[in-house]
């Protein structure tokens, strides 16, 4: 038996045994003719398991090689008798043995595997033994829902399944050891221990890492921390191209040693190859070389070139620290995640730091605001933008965002601080200005900063989701997001200080509003993208989500008011355009309206069209008629156009 | 909890307070043209008073109102005698007259006689409140109607040259052709066609061909809705398709009569009391729920007329005090009624705005009003 090869690198000689003990079960009687009559000229004697087992000694005595045809529990018979008696395994796969094909990659046309079962190559694997069960393909621990489903499945019958398991899953402490003495303690829904090549979702995300010959049991632990991230993970496996991907996911741990220890909190079932034969504790060890199989060309290559490997252990996606509280607690897996700060340090340190002032902040508060108070005097719309390029208004608003998100007290207390700094500054900076110029009137681009609407709302929402975005991942220029963050509050706080620099308090109040609803938009924004990207505190907090709650309420009265005021301008403004007036014989038509306020006052101001002159007593009659069409009382200006 | 049980506690409660019934009667009169040509405005009328009682069959002090109607056909002699029977007979506190501007100028000529308040819900020529110190108008008269439909043509359609139609037979027709055609060529119009349509053997088709000779931009049309209906299908039929301008209850009559011929109708505009695009009152809200159907332009009419005289009824000690119901009628103050308010002078003449509306698509649209 040689495995001679062509030293020109062509298909070498195929070499077969001269005779063969045939293992058969009631099921695979009728591969016994086959077998007798191969063409492979080998000298076959049948025997069922049965009278194998009866007496092993005298059915191998003379045999060194076997042929079996059975379902998986005599396959794993004739394995424990080939490492004691050491004989090389040949197997003949049944139709509906997927399994098996793909693991040792055997022939499914009958002739071919007779053939490939007779040969005289057979290849040494290790074999895994868990709790003193022999694991053929997988061993399963908990709930892995998806991952032992085979690959060859449908996409559509893949997403129903997941679906239908994701219900309840429950984080579960798990201690595993290593061979190399290498204790970890971390929580998830399951584990499966798998050999290579078994066809399932979980074999693709390790094709890299394993192999028959490495002398290595290899684990694989899913703890998703949500349900959002396990199903971006599943999609990630359904869809990634056939080999696996190089990285772990970020719900999967991997662990690669000779020996593997198990525990649990309380004894799990454990499901070796499809069966329940044991429960946790579980500890599973790889014999390396214990038998020699025939497999298949593909796997006969991989194992020549195979060496044996290191111990590896994977689990920096595994929770640990506060989320193993959670853990504890035995609640179903949330939607979105918690974090501790452990796992995503440098952003935490970089939103402290961003909390406290310092210089730099108040000296570009000051400046970015008398910019754009000088624009809004110019009515200048790139001046505005140039000073939102400026200010430094994102930084603390964000921190603020996740120190409510998370409860952090100093965090928070600390951007509360800066935030209402910057806002002094700012108030201070432009009321300056208003006094310096005490007779500029109010520009179209101040006015638009006096109304508040949802749709300034709907920018500031914006504006906070790319803020949060942006500072999640260094690799985006959070510079972009900074500009859109400063668009809706810098502007409206540079009018309310012109406002107070020119006492007006209703000039200021709307700006102030517009400033403080924007500013508590960009908050919650900002928190809610944090949350569904995974920053929320391991342990939920109550308070934050309680505070910014609190101001959403308070401040959603004077918006609703506003937002009461500007409907009824809009309504009276497009009904009185439709409106004329017939005046001591003079016809008078209404061409434009517009609604505005000075202090306490209604002012009305209409654009008229007129053929004849009026005289005072035609505008007191024309007063007199539009009086009666309000309940409040309305200051009128008219702006008369004569028709000639 | 509170806020609910806050906004069930008073969301239950009506402004008004319950009326107790005092066991005693006042009686209304309605004259109307129930049967004959205009019956449809009579019975109309008629509909939107009755929908205005259901929401106020008491007044304030308890006394129910009881309604009796008279059928003039629209012909001023029927109405005469009508107001005789309603006042004499049935001792009536206050008649409401749903007739058109022939009738109620023959009964005007009368009411200082009977000392009756009568509130005329649809005509609109300006002597009925001039003959009689006891004829009040609960719509615009004509004067404000001829010259306001001048005005909008001259300063907003920018139209220089009309031609004007008119029924000679009606005071109507006769008033607004005169007050539309002073007021517009007061304003520099002109107007190059003045015809007198003399009844059915009319030939409209030379009729348009001679006016259309003139070039008018537009064809003023105070006239019955059977003859504007006749002269858009003749001015189809030569191929002319001039801007077309008739006056108020025109395109309620013509929509109701020619719905199938709708889209000849297109482009049509009037001056009215109502329109129906324009919000309603909360009042208008609560009546028109009551109205079975879309209320039409004397619909609206008669249910503001019912409501103006209950006013002014309340706001008199005793409401069989007719010389008390006719000082308060003509001292009514900002009304609301179904569209906007009301005010009634001491002269009887209403001040209250006029739509100008437009048939689009075989509905009405609205496109200004006029104060």
């Amino acid at each position: 038996m040689d495995n001679g090869v062509d030293k020109a690198g062509a298909e070498p000689a195929v070499k077969y045994v001269s005779s063969a003990l045939f293992v058969y079960t009631r099921e695979t009687e009728p591969l016994v003719r086959p077998m007798l009559e191969n063409s492979q000229r080998a000298v076959v004697r049948p025997v069922t398991i049965e009278e194998l087992m009866e007496n092993p000694r005298k059915r191998l005595s003379g045999m060194t090689h076997v042929v079996v045809a059975g379902g998986v529990d005599v396959i794993k018979e004739v394995l424990h008798l080939a490492m004691r008696y050491d004989f090389s395994v040949g197997i003949i796969p049944s139709e509906n043995q997927r399994d098996l094909v793909r693991s040792f990659d055997l022939a499914e046309n009958l002739e071919a595997a007779v053939a490939q079962s007779l040969r005289a190559d057979a290849q040494a694997v290790d074999l895994i033994m868990c709790n003193e069960k022999l694991l053929l393909f997988r061993a399963v621990i908990g709930r892995v829902p998806l991952m032992d489903e085979p690959s060859s499945v449908s996409r559509m019958v893949l997403l129903a399944s997941a679906v239908k398991k994701f219900l309840g899953l429950k984080l579960l402490r798990f201690d595993f050891t290593t061979g190399g003495g290498r204790k970890i303690k971390t929580a998830a829904c399951g584990c499966m221990v798998l050999q290579p090549h078994v066809g399932t979702l979980a074999s693709r995300l390790m094709a890299r890492n394993s192999s028959f010959t490495d002398g290595m049991v290899s684990l694989l632990i899913t703890a998703p921390l949500s349900v959002v991230s396990y199903l971006k993970f599943l999609g990630r496996v359904i869809f990634s191209p056939s080999g696996g991907s190089r990285r772990l996911p970020d719900t999967v741990g991997y662990i690669r040693s000779p020996r593997i220890e198990i525990k649990t909190e309380r004894g799990l079932d454990v499901t070796i190859d499809g069966e329940q034969v044991t429960r946790t504790p579980l500890i599973c060890q790889a014999l390396p070389a214990a038998v020699r199989i025939n497999l298949g060309p593909a796997s006969r290559e991989e194992s020549r070139k195979d060496q044996p490997a290191a111990e590896k252990i994977d689990v920096a996606n595994l929770p640990r620290g506060r989320e193993l509280d959670r853990a504890r607690k035995k609640s179903a897996v949330p939607f979105f995640s918690y974090a501790s700060e452990e796992r995503f340090r440098d952003l935490f340190i970089a939103l402290r730091e961003d909390a406290r002032v310092d210089q730099t902040y108040l000296v570009l508060m000051l400046l970015s605001t008398l910019l754009a108070t000088v624009g809004l005097y110019l009515n200048s719309a790139s001046v505005i933008i140039g000073a939102m390029l400026l200010a430094p208004l994102m930084a603390p608003t964000l921190s603020l965002a996740m120190g409510l998100l998370r409860s952090d007290l100093d965090l928070t207390k600390n951007s509360v601080v800066k935030i209402t700094g910057g806002v002094v500054i700012a108030l201070g900076a432009a009321a300056f200005v208003a006094l310096l110029f005490p007779y500029r009137s109010i520009t179209p681009e101040m006015q638009a900063r006096l109304n508040p609407t949802l749709l300034d709302l709907a920018v500031a929402i914006c504006a906070g989701i790319a803020g949060a975005y942006t500072k999640s991942f260094k690799e985006i220029l959070q510079s972009l997001a900074g500009v859109a963050i400063a668009v809706a509050l810098v502007p409206p706080l540079a009018v309310a200080g012109i406002g107070i620099g020119q006492w007006d308090f209703a000039f200021f109040s709307q700006a102030f509003l517009l400033f403080c609803t924007n500013l508590v938009g960009i908050i919650l924004a900002a928190a809610l993208t944090f949350r569904m990207l995974g920053y929320s505190a391991a342990v939920r907090g109550k308070l934050g989500i309680g505070v910014v709650a609190v101001f959403m309420v308070l401040i959603s009265i004077p918006l609703y008011l506003s937002f009461q005021r500007i409907v009824e301008k809009r309504t009276i403004e497009g009904s009185c355009e439709k409106e004329r007036f017939l005046v001591n014989g003079k016809y008078l038509i209404i061409q434009k309206v517009r609604l505005g306020h000075h202090g306490d006052k209604d002012v009305l101001v209409l654009d008229i069209l007129a053929r004849d002159m009026l005289t005072r007593a035609d505008l007191t009659k024309l007063k007199e008629k539009i009086q009666n069409n309000f309940t409040r009382k309305m200051v009128i200006h008219a702006k008369i156009t004569y028709i000639p | 909890m509170l806020l609910a049980a806050m906004v069930v506690l008073f969301g239950g409660c009506d402004r008004r307070q319950a009326v107790v019934p005092s066991g005693k009667t006042i009686k209304i009169g309605v004259i109307a043209p129930l049967t004959g040509t205009n019956r449809a405005k009579g019975k109309e009328g008629l509909k939107g008073i009755r929908a205005a009682m259901r929401l106020e069959p008491y007044l304030q002090n308890g006394d129910a109102i009881e309604l009796l109607t008279e059928d003039d056909r629209d012909e001023p002699l029927r109405s005469l005698q009508a107001l005789r029977r309603l006042v004499r007979r049935e001792r009536v506190a206050a008649v409401l007259t749903l007739s058109s501007s022939g009738p109620v100028l023959e009964i005007a000529a009368a009411a200082d006689k009977y000392k009756t308040p009568i509130l005329a819900l649809v005509a609109t020529h300006p002597d009925i409140t001039r003959r009689s110190r006891f004829v009040s108008q609960l719509p615009f008269d004509d004067d404000f109607q001829g010259a306001v439909a001048a005005l909008y043509v001259r300063d907003e359609l920018l139209v220089d040259r009309v031609a004007v139609f008119v029924n000679p037979d009606s005071a109507y027709s006769r008033h607004l052709k005169s007050t539309f055609g002073k007021k517009f060529q007061s304003i520099g119009g002109r107007i190059t066609d003045a015809v007198s349509l003399t009844g059915d053997a009319d030939d409209y088709e030379s009729i348009l061909k001679r006016v259309r000779a003139e070039r008018p931009e537009l064809i003023y049309l105070p006239i019955r809705a059977e003859e504007v209906m006749r002269i858009i299908e003749k001015a189809d039929k030569i191929g002319w398709r001039p801007e077309m301008m008739g006056s108020d209850g025109l395109l309620s009559t013509v929509l109701a009569k020619y719905a199938k011929k709708a889209h000849q109708l297109d482009g049509l505009r009037a001056t009215d009391l109502y329109s129906p695009e324009v919000p309603l009152t909360p009042y208008g809200k609560k009546v028109a729920a009551l109205y079975r159907g879309e209320p039409t332009s004397y619909a609206a009419m008669g249910i503001e007329g019912y409501a103006l005289l209950m006013d002014a009824m309340n706001r008199c000690g005793d409401a069989g005090d007719r010389a008390c119901i006719n000082r308060q009628i003509r001292s009514t103050r900002n009304f609301t009624g179904v569209l906007g308010k009301i005010s009634i002078g001491p002269d009887g003449k209403a001040d209250r705005p006029l739509y100008i509306n437009a048939i689009h698509g075989g509905n009405m649209k609205y496109i200004v009003k006029v104060y």
